[in-house]
């Protein structure tokens, strides 16, 4: 197996983008990325497209073939990957994959989604689709709906409280603002949103007892890195980042036949088996992008992943543990609380966050001091398919 | 089979016992693909709950309320609270179970998991 690095990295700002198409979208995510990879006019062997909802939304398929006629990646392999909301990190891995195995040298990964094309209740319907059919879409359950219901049973069984969940919209916000990528450019007050009597009116119920700012945006964008071999990086223009880890797991498709509903073993395992490949621990890390759909689910994956007890995740996050310049930043970029949520984009883009990290490249009001390991965890269905990877700088 | 019957279908695995719900081709524990077919019975206990007030294409209500339960043999599943937002809800709480449209698609009605209080 060869070592895979990460030489280009690239993202268009996420929000409402009414005047690009979804193929604008991930050609210029994807060109941004070859171009800072520095690859010139050729030397792509494959491209992987990430998408969830094209079908759907665009009434187009076809994306990746249409991507490599698009920047003229020709003759390269082109695959769509579809994995839920964890398309993204399925199309990193397949690249990752098919260089370490020795099969293509040079790999093209664009993730996008344009879904503010459709009105919010077809969109909430679209995303929708990844329940069961029989079993829990007929009921006209939604994916906050999923997490509301995920949210009273760790209320309930480790003492997560409104004001921890505040606290995590309150965080990922204030670093969104300072995010020229992020959908929401928009820091909250806790007056604003939850101390006020008023605040019910700026944040209502969304999904008992999530609130409306306990949930990430619907976005439109799209993230796009490009992956090499190791042995073939030779005086690279900027630091060299590899794929020191990764993992994947799944679970049952219903919550309801979970065990304990709480307990998200894909994500625990999906982050011990990248550890593992990376001969990293949790403590290892210097910053993390948690799939942060709703806020419940960076607290979660916090304690899932290593970085506190089971139950703790919470009291950290209201501690101040998880901020940017603390214990252990996560989300720095906003997560997809602020940044957005483009469901095919976002496991991309959390590595391009990670990548800028790793890479020391960011202002100073967001970069990590001398990060040198970073995860991502990208979280499809609920829970039912998740992606973890360690990323890591090479020093010179 | 009558609209007002319970459709779910919960299966047994024949060598370890696990109850599913919905249907597997091999038993999530041990693999195994033969299943006995178990209906739910008696009333149902409620495990979480949310009432959802951004709905999905097809809703033309203010919001849902939508819970999983479980049944006096053990079977869990989705359904639909009936009651309204003022109603005090609790995870514990036992409800009646019945079978009743729960969306219109094509204009015909869905049928599925309803859920009610005793009051």
């Amino acid at each position: 197996m060869r070592d895979v690095a990460i030489i280009g990295a690239g993202m268009i700002p996420f929000g409402r983008r009414d005047e690009d198409s979804l193929m604008d979208m991930l050609a210029w995510a994807g060109l941004k990325a070859l171009d800072d990879a520095g690859l010139g006019d050729g030397g792509v062997d494959a491209l992987y497209v990430a998408n969830m909802g094209s079908g759907i939304l665009q009434h187009q398929t076809g994306l990746a073939s249409a991507l490599a006629d698009r920047i003229s990646l020709l003759p390269a392999a082109a695959d769509g990957i579809e994995n839920g909301p964890a398309s993204g990190a399925s199309a990193v891995k397949n690249g990752l994959l098919a260089i370490a195995s020795g099969y293509y040298d040079t790999v093209l990964v664009v993730g996008g989604e344009k879904m503010r094309e459709v009105t919010g209740w077809r969109a909430t319907d679209f995303v929708a689709t990844m329940t069961h059919p029989t079993a829990e879409y007929v009921y006209g359950v939604t994916l906050p709906g999923m997490a509301g219901m995920f949210t009273r049973l760790y209320m309930e069984k480790y003492g997560v409280t409104r004001e921890m969940l505040v606290s995590i919209a309150l965080k990922n916000q204030a670093m969104g603002a300072l995010n020229p990528y992020a959908h929401v450019e928009m820091a909250l007050s806790k007056d604003g949103i939850f101390d006020n009597p008023a605040a019910v009116v700026n944040n209502p119920l969304a999904a008992d007892p999530l609130h409306l700012y306990d949930a990430c945006p619907v976005s439109d964008g799209a993230a796009a890195v490009v992956l090499t071999a190791l042995d073939k990086v030779k005086n690279p223009a900027k630091p060299t980042v590899v794929i020191a880890g990764f993992g994947q797991a799944t679970d049952t498709h219903t919550l309801q036949e979970r065990e304990d509903p709480t307990d998200l073993k894909a994500v625990t395992l999906a982050a011990q088996q990248a550890f593992e490949r990376a001969k990293l621990k949790p403590a290892d890390i210097n910053v993390a992008e948690l799939h942060d759909a709703f806020t419940i689910l960076e607290i979660a994956e916090s304690e899932h992943v290593g970085f506190f007890k089971k139950g703790e995740g919470g009291k950290a996050a209201l501690a101040g543990k998880t901020r940017f310049g603390s214990q252990i930043p996560i989300n720095v970029s906003g997560g997809l609380k602020a940044r957005g949520h483009p469901v095919g984009a976002t496991g991309v883009a959390q590595i391009v966050d990670i990548v800028w990290q790793l890479r020391h490249e960011l202002p100073k009001e967001r970069q990590v001091k001398d990060a040198k390991n970073g995860l991502t965890v990208n979280f499809g269905g609920f829970g039912n398919n998740v992606l973890a990877f360690v990323l890591r700088r090479v020093e010179a | 089979m009558k609209k007002t019957e319970i459709a779910i279908i919960a299966y047994k695995c024949k060598n370890c016992g696990k109850l599913h719900y919905p249907y597997h081709d091999r038993c999530l524990a041990c693999k195994k693909r033969e299943f006995e077919k178990v209906k739910p019975q008696g009333n149902v206990r409620l495990l979480t709950f949310t009432r959802i007030y951004n709905l999905p294409w097809g809703f033309d209500v203010r919001y849902l309320t939508i819970g999983v339960v479980e049944f006096e043999n053990g079977v869990r599943a989705m359904g639909r609270i009936d009651v309204d937002e003022s109603y005090p809800l609790e995870t514990g709480l036992i409800m009646k179970p019945t079978w009743a449209p729960v969306r219109v698609k094509y204009g015909e009605n869905e049928y599925g998991l309803m859920l009610e209080p005793f009051h």
